[in-house]
Protein backbone atom coordinates (compact mmCIF):
# COMPACT_ATOMS: atom_id res chain seq x y z
CA UNK A 1 0.00 0.00 0.00
CA UNK A 2 1.45 3.83 -1.23
CA UNK A 3 2.29 5.25 2.42
CA UNK A 4 2.85 9.56 2.19
CA UNK A 5 6.56 9.89 1.52
CA UNK A 6 7.91 12.26 3.53
CA UNK A 7 10.45 13.36 1.54
CA UNK A 8 10.65 15.71 -1.81
CA UNK A 9 13.63 14.21 -3.95
CA UNK A 10 15.93 17.20 -4.99
CA UNK A 11 18.24 16.82 -7.99
CA UNK A 12 21.20 18.73 -7.50
CA UNK A 13 22.00 20.60 -10.71
CA UNK A 14 25.12 21.08 -12.90
CA UNK A 15 25.64 24.64 -13.92
CA UNK A 16 28.56 23.62 -16.22
CA UNK A 17 26.82 20.50 -17.61
CA UNK A 18 26.23 21.02 -21.67
CA UNK A 19 22.78 20.39 -21.57
CA UNK A 20 22.30 22.94 -18.68
CA UNK A 21 23.80 25.23 -21.08
CA UNK A 22 22.03 24.75 -23.70
CA UNK A 23 18.98 25.03 -22.31
CA UNK A 24 20.38 28.53 -20.50
CA UNK A 25 21.06 29.73 -23.91
CA UNK A 26 17.66 30.20 -24.73
CA UNK A 27 16.39 30.52 -21.03
CA UNK A 28 18.68 33.52 -20.43
CA UNK A 29 17.59 35.00 -23.95
CA UNK A 30 14.26 35.30 -23.31
CA UNK A 31 14.44 37.09 -20.03
CA UNK A 32 16.97 39.46 -21.53
CA UNK A 33 14.86 40.42 -24.72
CA UNK A 34 12.17 40.09 -22.32
CA UNK A 35 13.45 43.10 -20.08
CA UNK A 36 14.46 44.78 -24.12
CA UNK A 37 11.01 44.33 -24.73
CA UNK A 38 9.71 45.88 -21.08
CA UNK A 39 11.83 48.88 -21.51
CA UNK A 40 10.72 49.57 -24.99
CA UNK A 41 7.05 49.11 -23.79
CA UNK A 42 7.18 51.55 -20.97
CA UNK A 43 8.94 54.30 -23.45
CA UNK A 44 5.86 53.51 -25.69
CA UNK A 45 3.45 53.68 -23.04
CA UNK A 46 4.68 57.47 -22.62
CA UNK A 47 2.65 58.66 -25.41
CA UNK A 48 -0.43 56.77 -24.69
CA UNK A 49 -0.51 58.40 -21.19
CA UNK A 50 1.42 61.43 -20.97
CA UNK A 51 0.70 62.09 -17.63
CA UNK A 52 2.79 58.95 -16.30
CA UNK A 53 5.89 59.70 -18.52
CA UNK A 54 8.26 59.89 -15.62
CA UNK A 55 7.26 57.17 -13.46
CA UNK A 56 7.23 55.10 -17.06
CA UNK A 57 10.68 56.55 -17.99
CA UNK A 58 11.89 55.03 -13.92
CA UNK A 59 10.03 51.70 -14.85
CA UNK A 60 11.42 51.23 -18.31
CA UNK A 61 15.09 52.73 -16.84
CA UNK A 62 14.62 50.12 -14.62
CA UNK A 63 13.97 47.38 -17.10
CA UNK A 64 17.35 48.36 -18.75
CA UNK A 65 19.12 47.65 -15.54
CA UNK A 66 17.65 44.21 -14.93
CA UNK A 67 18.56 43.34 -18.61
CA UNK A 68 21.97 44.15 -17.75
CA UNK A 69 21.65 41.82 -14.68
CA UNK A 70 20.35 38.81 -16.80
CA UNK A 71 23.49 39.78 -18.90
CA UNK A 72 25.91 39.43 -16.48
CA UNK A 73 24.70 35.88 -15.17
CA UNK A 74 24.45 34.79 -19.18
CA UNK A 75 28.72 35.67 -19.09
CA UNK A 76 29.35 34.18 -15.38
CA UNK A 77 28.28 30.96 -17.17
CA UNK A 78 29.94 31.64 -19.95
CA UNK A 79 26.41 31.03 -21.99
CA UNK A 80 25.95 33.07 -25.68
CA UNK A 81 22.15 33.94 -25.24
CA UNK A 82 20.14 32.87 -27.92
CA UNK A 83 18.91 36.14 -29.14
CA UNK A 84 17.42 35.24 -32.14
CA UNK A 85 15.47 32.79 -30.82
CA UNK A 86 14.13 35.27 -28.12
CA UNK A 87 12.83 37.64 -31.05
CA UNK A 88 10.77 34.75 -32.60
CA UNK A 89 9.59 33.76 -29.06
CA UNK A 90 8.41 37.33 -28.21
CA UNK A 91 7.03 38.52 -31.55
CA UNK A 92 3.43 37.49 -31.52
CA UNK A 93 3.14 38.99 -28.19
CA UNK A 94 5.42 41.98 -29.24
CA UNK A 95 3.18 42.53 -32.75
CA UNK A 96 -0.24 42.76 -30.20
CA UNK A 97 1.71 45.67 -28.59
CA UNK A 98 2.78 47.22 -31.48
CA UNK A 99 -0.38 47.00 -33.09
CA UNK A 100 -2.36 48.19 -29.69
CA UNK A 101 0.22 51.10 -29.98
CA UNK A 102 -0.69 52.02 -33.33
CA UNK A 103 -4.05 52.24 -32.68
CA UNK A 104 -4.14 54.26 -29.17
CA UNK A 105 -5.41 51.34 -27.57
CA UNK A 106 -3.82 51.70 -23.80
CA UNK A 107 -5.63 48.64 -22.78
CA UNK A 108 -4.17 45.93 -24.40
CA UNK A 109 -0.73 47.79 -23.82
CA UNK A 110 -0.93 47.51 -20.18
CA UNK A 111 -2.72 44.30 -19.99
CA UNK A 112 0.10 42.90 -22.34
CA UNK A 113 3.18 44.89 -20.52
CA UNK A 114 1.71 45.49 -17.02
CA UNK A 115 -0.21 42.64 -16.58
CA UNK A 116 0.97 39.41 -18.70
CA UNK A 117 4.42 40.33 -18.99
CA UNK A 118 5.12 41.35 -15.53
CA UNK A 119 2.49 38.49 -13.89
CA UNK A 120 5.02 36.14 -16.06
CA UNK A 121 8.48 37.19 -15.07
CA UNK A 122 7.35 37.50 -11.50
CA UNK A 123 6.62 33.97 -11.85
CA UNK A 124 8.96 32.85 -13.60
CA UNK A 125 11.65 34.35 -11.12
CA UNK A 126 10.45 33.17 -8.21
CA UNK A 127 10.15 29.56 -9.49
CA UNK A 128 13.75 30.46 -10.73
CA UNK A 129 15.65 31.76 -7.48
CA UNK A 130 15.76 28.34 -5.40
CA UNK A 131 17.30 26.85 -8.35
CA UNK A 132 19.49 29.17 -9.77
CA UNK A 133 23.15 29.43 -9.15
CA UNK A 134 24.48 32.07 -6.88
CA UNK A 135 25.17 34.58 -8.86
CA UNK A 136 22.01 34.69 -10.64
CA UNK A 137 19.78 33.98 -7.49
CA UNK A 138 21.50 37.46 -6.00
CA UNK A 139 20.46 39.61 -9.18
CA UNK A 140 17.37 37.37 -9.50
CA UNK A 141 16.10 38.37 -6.17
CA UNK A 142 16.98 41.72 -6.38
CA UNK A 143 14.87 42.02 -10.09
CA UNK A 144 11.82 40.48 -8.70
CA UNK A 145 11.25 43.12 -6.04
CA UNK A 146 11.24 45.88 -9.08
CA UNK A 147 8.75 43.63 -11.03
CA UNK A 148 6.07 43.78 -8.30
CA UNK A 149 6.18 47.78 -8.37
CA UNK A 150 5.96 47.78 -12.54
CA UNK A 151 2.59 45.04 -11.62
CA UNK A 152 1.43 47.69 -9.73
CA UNK A 153 1.30 50.67 -12.13
CA UNK A 154 -1.05 48.75 -14.88
CA UNK A 155 -3.04 47.65 -11.52
CA UNK A 156 -3.46 50.90 -10.48
CA UNK A 157 -4.68 52.75 -13.69
CA UNK A 158 -6.49 50.24 -14.65
CA UNK A 159 -8.30 49.96 -11.22
CA UNK A 160 -9.01 53.53 -11.44
CA UNK A 161 -10.50 52.90 -14.78
CA UNK A 162 -11.82 49.90 -14.61
CA UNK A 163 -15.60 50.70 -15.70
CA UNK A 164 -14.40 52.40 -19.25
CA UNK A 165 -11.71 49.08 -19.11
CA UNK A 166 -13.16 46.18 -18.54
CA UNK A 167 -14.41 44.98 -21.77
CA UNK A 168 -11.32 46.14 -23.33
CA UNK A 169 -9.61 43.34 -20.97
CA UNK A 170 -11.80 40.70 -21.66
CA UNK A 171 -10.55 41.19 -25.37
CA UNK A 172 -7.23 41.67 -24.49
CA UNK A 173 -7.53 38.75 -22.16
CA UNK A 174 -9.42 36.06 -24.93
CA UNK A 175 -6.82 37.62 -27.73
CA UNK A 176 -3.55 37.79 -25.76
CA UNK A 177 -3.67 35.09 -22.60
CA UNK A 178 -3.47 32.04 -24.42
CA UNK A 179 -0.30 32.88 -26.03
CA UNK A 180 1.26 32.69 -22.90
CA UNK A 181 -0.06 29.17 -22.36
CA UNK A 182 2.01 28.51 -26.05
CA UNK A 183 5.02 30.22 -25.08
CA UNK A 184 5.60 28.45 -21.94
CA UNK A 185 4.63 24.83 -23.93
CA UNK A 186 7.52 26.10 -26.17
CA UNK A 187 9.95 26.31 -23.33
CA UNK A 188 8.96 23.49 -21.36
CA UNK A 189 11.68 21.37 -22.09
CA UNK A 190 14.37 23.99 -21.41
CA UNK A 191 12.58 25.42 -18.18
CA UNK A 192 12.51 21.56 -16.71
CA UNK A 193 16.88 21.37 -17.09
CA UNK A 194 16.63 25.07 -15.12
CA UNK A 195 14.91 23.05 -12.40
CA UNK A 196 11.64 24.86 -13.36
CA UNK A 197 8.35 23.05 -13.45
CA UNK A 198 5.72 23.65 -15.97
CA UNK A 199 2.94 23.05 -13.22
CA UNK A 200 4.72 25.49 -10.96
CA UNK A 201 5.21 27.99 -13.79
CA UNK A 202 1.33 28.06 -14.72
CA UNK A 203 0.13 27.80 -11.28
CA UNK A 204 2.46 31.17 -9.59
CA UNK A 205 1.40 32.58 -13.28
CA UNK A 206 -2.10 32.43 -12.61
CA UNK A 207 -1.76 33.10 -8.81
CA UNK A 208 0.20 36.38 -9.57
CA UNK A 209 -2.21 37.48 -12.98
CA UNK A 210 -5.46 36.57 -10.97
CA UNK A 211 -4.13 38.50 -8.18
CA UNK A 212 -3.80 41.65 -10.44
CA UNK A 213 -7.19 41.05 -12.34
CA UNK A 214 -8.68 40.70 -8.91
CA UNK A 215 -7.21 44.40 -7.59
CA UNK A 216 -8.34 46.01 -10.70
CA UNK A 217 -11.63 44.87 -9.86
CA UNK A 218 -12.91 41.56 -11.49
CA UNK A 219 -14.92 39.55 -9.33
CA UNK A 220 -13.79 36.08 -8.27
CA UNK A 221 -15.58 34.06 -10.64
CA UNK A 222 -14.39 36.40 -13.61
CA UNK A 223 -10.65 36.02 -12.72
CA UNK A 224 -11.45 32.69 -12.59
CA UNK A 225 -12.63 32.42 -15.84
CA UNK A 226 -10.43 35.26 -17.69
CA UNK A 227 -7.27 33.71 -15.99
CA UNK A 228 -8.08 30.08 -17.05
CA UNK A 229 -8.58 31.24 -20.67
CA UNK A 230 -7.23 28.76 -23.23
CA UNK A 231 -4.94 27.05 -20.88
CA UNK A 232 -7.06 23.44 -21.82
CA UNK A 233 -5.95 23.71 -24.82
CA UNK A 234 -2.22 24.95 -24.02
CA UNK B 1 -13.40 35.98 9.32
CA UNK B 2 -12.17 31.88 9.31
CA UNK B 3 -10.43 30.29 6.37
CA UNK B 4 -11.02 26.59 5.45
CA UNK B 5 -8.30 24.72 3.22
CA UNK B 6 -10.04 21.72 1.89
CA UNK B 7 -9.85 19.31 -1.98
CA UNK B 8 -11.41 16.80 -3.46
CA UNK B 9 -10.96 13.79 -3.12
CA UNK B 10 -10.09 12.02 -6.44
CA UNK B 11 -9.68 13.67 -10.20
CA UNK B 12 -13.12 12.48 -10.61
CA UNK B 13 -14.67 14.18 -8.21
CA UNK B 14 -12.66 17.09 -8.73
CA UNK B 15 -14.35 17.26 -12.56
CA UNK B 16 -18.06 17.05 -10.82
CA UNK B 17 -17.29 19.64 -7.83
CA UNK B 18 -16.13 22.65 -10.13
CA UNK B 19 -18.93 21.80 -12.38
CA UNK B 20 -20.93 21.99 -9.38
CA UNK B 21 -19.54 25.23 -8.40
CA UNK B 22 -20.09 27.09 -11.64
CA UNK B 23 -16.19 26.72 -12.97
CA UNK B 24 -16.95 24.30 -16.00
CA UNK B 25 -13.61 25.44 -17.48
CA UNK B 26 -12.02 23.60 -14.68
CA UNK B 27 -13.54 20.33 -15.51
CA UNK B 28 -12.67 17.33 -17.66
CA UNK B 29 -8.93 17.77 -17.59
CA UNK B 30 -6.17 15.58 -16.54
CA UNK B 31 -4.20 15.40 -13.57
CA UNK B 32 -1.56 18.00 -15.55
CA UNK B 33 -4.05 20.81 -15.40
CA UNK B 34 -4.67 20.27 -11.44
CA UNK B 35 -0.83 20.34 -10.62
CA UNK B 36 -0.71 24.07 -12.05
CA UNK B 37 -4.32 25.11 -10.86
CA UNK B 38 -4.02 28.10 -8.16
CA UNK B 39 -5.63 27.85 -5.28
CA UNK B 40 -9.32 28.42 -5.87
CA UNK B 41 -11.71 30.41 -3.62
CA UNK B 42 -14.81 28.22 -4.21
CA UNK B 43 -17.21 29.28 -1.40
CA UNK B 44 -17.98 31.28 1.61
CA UNK B 45 -19.78 29.90 4.95
CA UNK B 46 -21.72 30.73 7.42
CA UNK B 47 -22.92 29.26 10.70
CA UNK B 48 -25.06 30.18 13.34
CA UNK B 49 -24.06 29.09 17.08
CA UNK B 50 -26.72 28.69 19.47
CA UNK B 51 -25.47 31.02 21.25
CA UNK B 52 -26.54 33.58 18.22
CA UNK B 53 -23.02 34.23 17.01
CA UNK B 54 -22.69 34.50 13.50
CA UNK B 55 -19.08 34.01 11.82
CA UNK B 56 -18.37 33.85 8.28
CA UNK B 57 -15.86 32.23 6.52
CA UNK B 58 -14.21 31.33 3.16
CA UNK B 59 -13.45 27.93 1.64
CA UNK B 60 -10.31 27.49 -0.34
CA UNK B 61 -9.74 24.57 -2.60
CA UNK B 62 -6.24 24.27 -3.17
CA UNK B 63 -6.61 22.04 -5.87
CA UNK B 64 -4.19 19.57 -4.54
CA UNK B 65 -5.41 16.13 -5.40
CA UNK B 66 -4.37 12.53 -3.93
CA UNK B 67 -3.12 11.33 -6.81
CA UNK B 68 -0.50 13.67 -6.68
CA UNK B 69 1.00 11.97 -4.00
CA UNK B 70 0.45 8.14 -5.39
CA UNK B 71 1.96 9.65 -8.74
CA UNK B 72 4.73 11.13 -7.47
CA UNK B 73 4.26 14.82 -6.98
CA UNK B 74 4.99 15.34 -3.83
CA UNK B 75 6.50 18.94 -4.92
CA UNK B 76 3.96 19.86 -6.29
CA UNK B 77 1.59 18.78 -3.26
CA UNK B 78 3.79 21.26 -1.25
CA UNK B 79 3.21 23.95 -3.22
CA UNK B 80 -0.54 23.48 -3.40
CA UNK B 81 -0.92 23.53 0.14
CA UNK B 82 1.96 26.50 0.77
CA UNK B 83 -0.09 28.44 -2.04
CA UNK B 84 -3.50 27.59 -0.75
CA UNK B 85 -2.11 29.24 3.25
CA UNK B 86 -0.72 32.23 1.70
CA UNK B 87 -4.00 32.65 0.08
CA UNK B 88 -5.59 32.50 2.97
CA UNK B 89 -3.21 34.92 4.35
CA UNK B 90 -4.09 37.34 1.64
CA UNK B 91 -7.28 36.98 2.02
CA UNK B 92 -7.18 38.73 5.61
CA UNK B 93 -8.47 35.43 7.44
CA UNK B 94 -8.15 35.45 10.76
CA UNK B 95 -8.05 31.55 11.56
CA UNK B 96 -7.90 28.83 8.65
CA UNK B 97 -8.08 24.73 9.46
CA UNK B 98 -5.45 22.58 6.92
CA UNK B 99 -8.41 20.61 5.85
CA UNK B 100 -7.95 17.16 4.51
CA UNK B 101 -4.43 15.99 3.46
CA UNK B 102 -3.20 19.27 3.86
CA UNK B 103 -1.97 19.01 7.44
CA UNK B 104 -0.83 15.89 6.67
CA UNK B 105 1.28 17.68 4.06
CA UNK B 106 2.59 20.07 6.18
CA UNK B 107 3.70 17.76 8.75
CA UNK B 108 5.23 15.04 6.17
CA UNK B 109 7.40 17.01 3.85
CA UNK B 110 8.21 19.56 7.02
CA UNK B 111 6.56 22.86 5.20
CA UNK B 112 7.25 24.95 8.59
CA UNK B 113 10.68 25.23 6.81
CA UNK B 114 9.38 27.08 3.87
CA UNK B 115 7.99 30.03 5.50
CA UNK B 116 7.64 32.53 2.44
CA UNK B 117 5.62 32.30 -0.39
CA UNK B 118 6.73 34.47 -2.78
CA UNK B 119 6.43 38.20 -1.62
CA UNK B 120 4.10 36.43 1.46
CA UNK B 121 5.97 34.95 4.70
CA UNK B 122 3.63 32.86 6.63
CA UNK B 123 2.08 33.34 9.79
CA UNK B 124 1.48 30.00 11.07
CA UNK B 125 0.06 31.27 14.13
CA UNK B 126 -3.45 31.93 11.59
CA UNK B 127 -3.28 28.25 10.74
CA UNK B 128 -4.58 24.93 12.58
CA UNK B 129 -4.49 21.57 11.34
CA UNK B 130 -7.66 21.26 13.13
CA UNK B 131 -6.32 18.08 14.90
CA UNK B 132 -7.25 18.50 18.42
CA UNK B 133 -10.63 18.80 17.37
CA UNK B 134 -11.25 16.19 15.58
CA UNK B 135 -9.02 13.47 18.11
CA UNK B 136 -12.07 14.95 20.54
CA UNK B 137 -14.84 13.84 18.20
CA UNK B 138 -13.35 10.42 17.71
CA UNK B 139 -13.00 10.08 21.40
CA UNK B 140 -16.82 10.88 21.97
CA UNK B 141 -17.81 9.10 18.94
CA UNK B 142 -15.82 5.64 20.76
CA UNK B 143 -17.53 6.82 23.93
CA UNK B 144 -20.96 7.23 22.99
CA UNK B 145 -21.07 4.22 21.42
CA UNK B 146 -19.94 2.18 23.87
CA UNK B 147 -22.93 3.54 25.65
CA UNK B 148 -25.33 2.92 23.49
CA UNK B 149 -24.06 -0.54 22.77
CA UNK B 150 -23.78 -1.22 26.65
CA UNK B 151 -20.01 -1.71 26.08
CA UNK B 152 -18.13 -0.57 29.72
CA UNK B 153 -15.25 1.25 28.26
CA UNK B 154 -12.94 -0.33 31.09
CA UNK B 155 -13.50 -3.80 30.25
CA UNK B 156 -13.28 -3.24 26.79
CA UNK B 157 -10.16 -3.14 24.13
CA UNK B 158 -9.44 -0.16 21.86
CA UNK B 159 -6.99 -0.27 18.62
CA UNK B 160 -5.80 2.70 17.48
CA UNK B 161 -4.47 2.16 14.37
CA UNK B 162 -1.80 4.77 12.65
CA UNK B 163 -1.48 5.68 16.82
CA UNK B 164 1.90 7.49 16.43
CA UNK B 165 0.43 10.26 14.51
CA UNK B 166 -1.03 13.67 15.67
CA UNK B 167 -4.76 12.33 15.68
CA UNK B 168 -3.52 8.75 16.94
CA UNK B 169 -1.36 9.81 19.46
CA UNK B 170 -4.07 12.32 21.18
CA UNK B 171 -6.40 9.52 21.28
CA UNK B 172 -4.68 7.17 22.55
CA UNK B 173 -3.84 10.07 25.50
CA UNK B 174 -8.01 10.39 26.29
CA UNK B 175 -7.95 6.35 26.14
CA UNK B 176 -5.61 5.83 28.65
CA UNK B 177 -6.18 9.14 31.16
CA UNK B 178 -10.16 10.28 30.24
CA UNK B 179 -11.77 6.78 28.85
CA UNK B 180 -9.93 4.22 30.92
CA UNK B 181 -10.08 0.93 28.28
CA UNK B 182 -9.20 -2.02 29.54
CA UNK B 183 -6.92 -2.80 26.73
CA UNK B 184 -4.66 -0.41 24.47
CA UNK B 185 -3.76 -1.69 21.40
CA UNK B 186 -1.16 0.32 19.52
CA UNK B 187 -0.46 0.09 16.05
CA UNK B 188 1.35 2.29 13.72
CA UNK B 189 4.31 1.62 10.83
CA UNK B 190 7.41 2.52 13.30
CA UNK B 191 8.30 0.55 15.72
CA UNK B 192 10.28 2.61 17.94
CA UNK B 193 7.25 5.48 17.88
CA UNK B 194 5.34 3.17 18.97
CA UNK B 195 7.88 2.31 21.73
CA UNK B 196 8.38 5.68 22.63
CA UNK B 197 3.85 6.64 22.62
CA UNK B 198 3.65 3.55 24.85
CA UNK B 199 6.80 4.91 27.32
CA UNK B 200 4.37 7.84 27.28
CA UNK B 201 1.31 6.18 28.00
CA UNK B 202 2.56 4.03 30.43
CA UNK B 203 0.47 1.51 29.07
CA UNK B 204 -0.69 -0.05 25.88
CA UNK B 205 0.26 -3.26 23.79
CA UNK B 206 2.38 -3.04 20.44
CA UNK B 207 0.88 -5.06 18.03
CA UNK B 208 0.20 -5.76 14.55
CA UNK B 209 -2.65 -4.83 12.88
CA UNK B 210 -3.61 -8.69 11.79
CA UNK B 211 -2.92 -9.23 15.44
CA UNK B 212 -5.06 -6.34 16.80
CA UNK B 213 -8.45 -7.23 14.87
CA UNK B 214 -9.87 -10.03 16.06
CA UNK B 215 -9.38 -8.33 19.70
CA UNK B 216 -10.58 -5.14 19.64
CA UNK B 217 -13.89 -4.15 20.34
CA UNK B 218 -13.08 -0.13 18.88
CA UNK B 219 -11.20 0.24 15.95
CA UNK B 220 -9.89 3.59 15.88
CA UNK B 221 -8.64 4.33 12.31
CA UNK B 222 -6.73 7.09 12.11
CA UNK B 223 -3.68 6.43 9.34
CA UNK B 224 -4.23 8.46 6.09
CA UNK B 225 -3.33 6.68 3.05
CA UNK B 226 -4.07 8.06 -0.52
CA UNK B 227 -5.54 4.71 -1.50
CA UNK B 228 -7.22 4.07 1.28
CA UNK B 229 -7.26 0.70 3.48
CA UNK B 230 -9.40 -3.12 3.31
CA UNK B 231 -10.10 -4.83 6.34
CA UNK B 232 -12.03 -8.28 5.95
CA UNK B 233 -14.99 -8.34 8.17
CA UNK B 234 -15.19 -12.10 9.02
CA UNK B 235 -11.96 -11.54 11.57
CA UNK B 236 -13.80 -8.69 13.47
CA UNK B 237 -15.09 -9.48 16.82
CA UNK B 238 -18.95 -9.22 17.43
CA UNK B 239 -20.11 -6.55 18.06
CA UNK B 240 -17.31 -3.90 16.79
CA UNK B 241 -16.90 -0.39 15.95
CA UNK B 242 -14.85 0.96 13.43
CA UNK B 243 -14.49 4.94 13.77
CA UNK B 244 -12.54 5.61 10.72
CA UNK B 245 -10.94 8.32 11.06
CA UNK B 246 -8.71 8.41 8.08
CA UNK B 247 -8.72 10.29 5.10
CA UNK B 248 -10.27 9.79 2.37
CA UNK B 249 -12.82 7.43 4.18
CA UNK B 250 -14.19 4.41 2.43
CA UNK B 251 -14.95 1.78 5.26
CA UNK B 252 -18.46 2.14 5.36
CA UNK B 253 -18.79 1.31 2.11
CA UNK B 254 -16.69 -1.57 1.87
CA UNK B 255 -18.19 -3.49 5.27
CA UNK B 256 -21.50 -4.60 5.97
CA UNK B 257 -22.34 -6.66 8.97
CA UNK B 258 -25.20 -6.03 11.37
CA UNK B 259 -22.88 -6.24 14.60
CA UNK B 260 -20.15 -4.06 12.96
CA UNK B 261 -20.72 -0.53 13.41
CA UNK B 262 -18.36 1.85 11.14
CA UNK B 263 -18.58 5.41 11.63
CA UNK B 264 -17.32 8.43 9.95
CA UNK B 265 -15.31 9.58 12.29
CA UNK B 266 -14.19 13.00 12.79
CA UNK B 267 -17.17 13.93 11.37
CA UNK B 268 -19.17 16.48 13.88
CA UNK B 269 -22.86 17.78 13.21
CA UNK B 270 -24.39 20.85 13.71
CA UNK B 271 -27.52 21.68 15.33
CA UNK B 272 -28.10 24.84 13.46
CA UNK B 273 -27.07 24.15 10.19
CA UNK B 274 -24.23 25.11 7.77
CA UNK B 275 -24.59 27.64 5.17
CA UNK B 276 -22.08 27.03 1.88
CA UNK B 277 -22.48 24.58 -1.11
CA UNK B 278 -19.09 23.08 -0.15
CA UNK B 279 -20.32 20.21 2.39
CA UNK B 280 -22.24 18.48 -0.77
CA UNK B 281 -19.06 18.94 -2.76
CA UNK B 282 -16.79 17.30 -0.35
CA UNK B 283 -18.68 14.45 0.19
CA UNK B 284 -21.00 15.13 3.21
CA UNK B 285 -24.02 12.40 3.55
CA UNK B 286 -25.88 15.36 5.20
CA UNK B 287 -24.29 18.79 3.52
CA UNK B 288 -26.31 21.30 5.48
CA UNK B 289 -25.54 19.88 8.85
CA UNK B 290 -22.29 17.64 8.32
CA UNK B 291 -18.77 19.19 8.51
CA UNK B 292 -15.17 17.66 9.11
CA UNK B 293 -14.25 17.78 12.54
CA UNK B 294 -10.85 19.72 11.30
CA UNK B 295 -12.96 22.78 9.77
CA UNK B 296 -15.19 23.27 12.65
CA UNK B 297 -11.95 23.80 14.68
CA UNK B 298 -11.33 27.21 12.75
CA UNK B 299 -15.03 27.70 13.43
CA UNK B 300 -14.59 27.76 17.36
CA UNK B 301 -11.63 29.26 17.33
CA UNK B 302 -13.14 32.33 15.45
CA UNK B 303 -16.54 32.00 17.67
CA UNK B 304 -14.38 31.95 20.73
CA UNK B 305 -11.81 34.67 19.15
CA UNK B 306 -9.00 32.41 20.13
CA UNK B 307 -7.30 33.30 17.11
CA UNK B 308 -3.69 31.09 17.78
CA UNK B 309 -2.51 27.85 15.92
CA UNK B 310 -4.41 26.01 18.31
CA UNK B 311 -3.55 22.25 16.97
CA UNK B 312 0.12 22.56 15.64
CA UNK B 313 3.25 20.66 15.71
CA UNK B 314 3.13 16.68 15.49
CA UNK B 315 2.23 15.22 19.09
CA UNK B 316 0.92 18.01 21.09
CA UNK B 317 -2.21 17.99 21.76
CA UNK B 318 -2.76 16.74 25.30
CA UNK B 319 -6.21 15.68 26.79
CA UNK B 320 -6.40 19.32 28.70
CA UNK B 321 -6.70 20.78 24.66
CA UNK B 322 -8.92 18.21 23.65
CA UNK B 323 -11.36 18.91 27.18
CA UNK B 324 -11.13 22.95 26.32
CA UNK B 325 -12.16 22.70 22.42
CA UNK B 326 -14.47 19.95 23.56
CA UNK B 327 -16.38 22.62 25.33
CA UNK B 328 -16.62 24.84 23.04
CA UNK B 329 -17.73 22.66 20.84
CA UNK B 330 -20.16 21.67 22.61
CA UNK B 331 -21.02 25.58 23.20
CA UNK B 332 -21.42 26.22 19.59
CA UNK B 333 -23.71 23.21 18.61
CA UNK B 334 -21.35 20.86 17.67
CA UNK B 335 -22.09 17.14 17.96
CA UNK B 336 -20.09 14.07 17.12
CA UNK B 337 -21.52 12.31 14.42
CA UNK B 338 -23.00 8.98 15.01
CA UNK B 339 -25.06 6.30 13.35
CA UNK B 340 -28.59 7.25 13.74
CA UNK B 341 -28.26 10.77 12.77
CA UNK B 342 -26.31 9.76 9.47
CA UNK B 343 -27.54 9.21 6.06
Amino acid sequence: MTQLEATVAIDSIDYQSETYKDAYSRINAIVIEGEQEAYDNYLRLTDMLPDATDELKTLAKMEMRHKRGFMACGKNLKVTPDMAFAKEYFSELHGNFQRGAEEGDVVTCLLIQSLIIESFAIAAYNIYIPEADPFAKKITEGVVKDEYKHLNFGEQWLKANFDTVKEGLEKANRENLPLVWKMLNQVEEDAAELGMEKAALVEDFMIQYGDALGNIGFSMREVMKLSAMGLAGG
Amino acid sequence: MFGLIGHSTSLAEADVATVRLGFPEYSGHGLDFWCGAPPLLADKVRVTSPTGNVIEGQYIDSCFLPEMLTNNRGKTAVRKVLNAMAQAQKCGLSITALGGFSSIVFENFNLSRMRQVRNVSLEFEKFTTGNTHTAYIICRQVEEMAERLNIELSKATVAVCGATGDIGSAVCRWMTSHADVEDLLLIARQRDRLETLQGELGRGKVVDLEEALPQADFIVWVASMPQGVQIDPKVLKKPCVIVDGGYPKNMSTQINHPDIYVLNGGIVEHTIGIESQIMQIIGMAEPARQIFACFAESMLLEFEKWHTNFSWNRNEITVEKMEKIGAASIKHGFLPLLPHTAA
